[in-house]
């Protein structure tokens, strides 16, 4: 039963995980703004189940929290205050598509180069996962938000801190950046 | 078990689109998506390796990174809305004011 558990968990892995790259591939090419918005929604989602198969159940619910439930409704709102109708006619990409395609092909192909070798090459290594030495220590499931907690306000507190300072001048700076002149 | 070399694949393609997207479109809005695509294939990363180590350490700095790109966003679409205010329009390639 574990086994089969953990035989399915790595291909629904790399079914959430495809799925969140066609979200994301209908993002960068769809035309209406509202169709990308909806790609990168389902992308997120997808990102998301990618979380829960990684052990990490507090982070996926986080995901769905703060990208469906509060960075989604907010590019919709940008996408409604901005009038997208005039800009059909104008075309979709940049000038520089070819040379930028050309160039990310290239940056790939080189990734997908050492991705072939640590598969099928000579000295094919044995997949990296879970190391058994430390199954123990890996906290899941209920205390999975324990642990993340332990971790973000005991061990680094600091960096949480900063994050907060961050997120408040963020707020400050978004209302002084939307703010009409007049006003 | 998933391997890390999925993870590794899966964040590496969520990367490349977001890049691509970044690199070809005009629209600012979506420049902004492909930018938080790029940030959760790190965060996938984090994750798959905290898992391997067996701490939560990648773990807590992908909430920190979730912060960071939320308040990434909230500036990012202020910006947006101050230049459509400005310019009537938010396609990158008519904004160029300190094109010499």
């Amino acid at each position: 039963m574990e086994q089969l558990l953990a035989f399915i968990g790595h291909y629904m892995f790399l079914l959430f995980g495809l799925l969140a790259v066609g979200g994301a591939v209908a993002l960068v090419f769809s035309k209406n703004a509202v169709h990308s918005v909806v790609g990168f929604l389902f992308a997120m989602l997808n990102v998301a189940a990618c979380y829960l198969t990684l052990d990490a159940e507090f982070l996926a619910v986080a995901q769905l929290l703060v990208y469906a439930g509060g960075i989604v409704v907010l590019f919709l709102f940008v996408v409604m205050l901005v009038e997208m109708t005039k800009y059909k006619e104008k075309g979709l990409f940049q000038l520089q598509t070819p040379w930028a395609v050309g160039m990310v092909v290239v940056g790939a192909a080189a990734f997908l180069g050492v991705f072939w070798k640590t598969w099928f090459g000579p000295n094919a290594k044995v997949a990296l996962t879970l190391n058994e030495g430390i199954v123990g220590t890996l906290k899941v499931g209920s205390e999975n938000a324990q642990a993340v907690s332990r971790g973000l306000f005991a061990d680094y507190l600091l960096p949480f801190e900063i994050l907060s300072v961050i997120l408040l001048v963020a707020l400050v700076g978004a209302v002084v950046l939307a703010k009409t002149e007049r006003v | 078990m998933v391997s890390m070399n999925s993870v590794l694949f899966i964040s590496f393609l969520l990367f490349s689109v977001g890049v691509a997207g970044v690199l070809i479109r005009r629209n600012a809005l979506i420049i902004l998506m492909c930018v938080e695509l790029m940030l959760n294939a790190a965060n996938l990363n984090l994750v798959a390796f905290a898992r391997h180590a067996g701490t939560v350490a990648g773990q807590a700095f992908a909430l920190l990174v979730m912060g960071l790109a939320a308040a990434e966003v909230a500036i990012g679409l202020a910006l947006v809305v101050a230049l459509y205010r400005k310019k009537d329009s938010i396609q990158v390639d008519q904004i160029n004011l300190l094109k010499g």
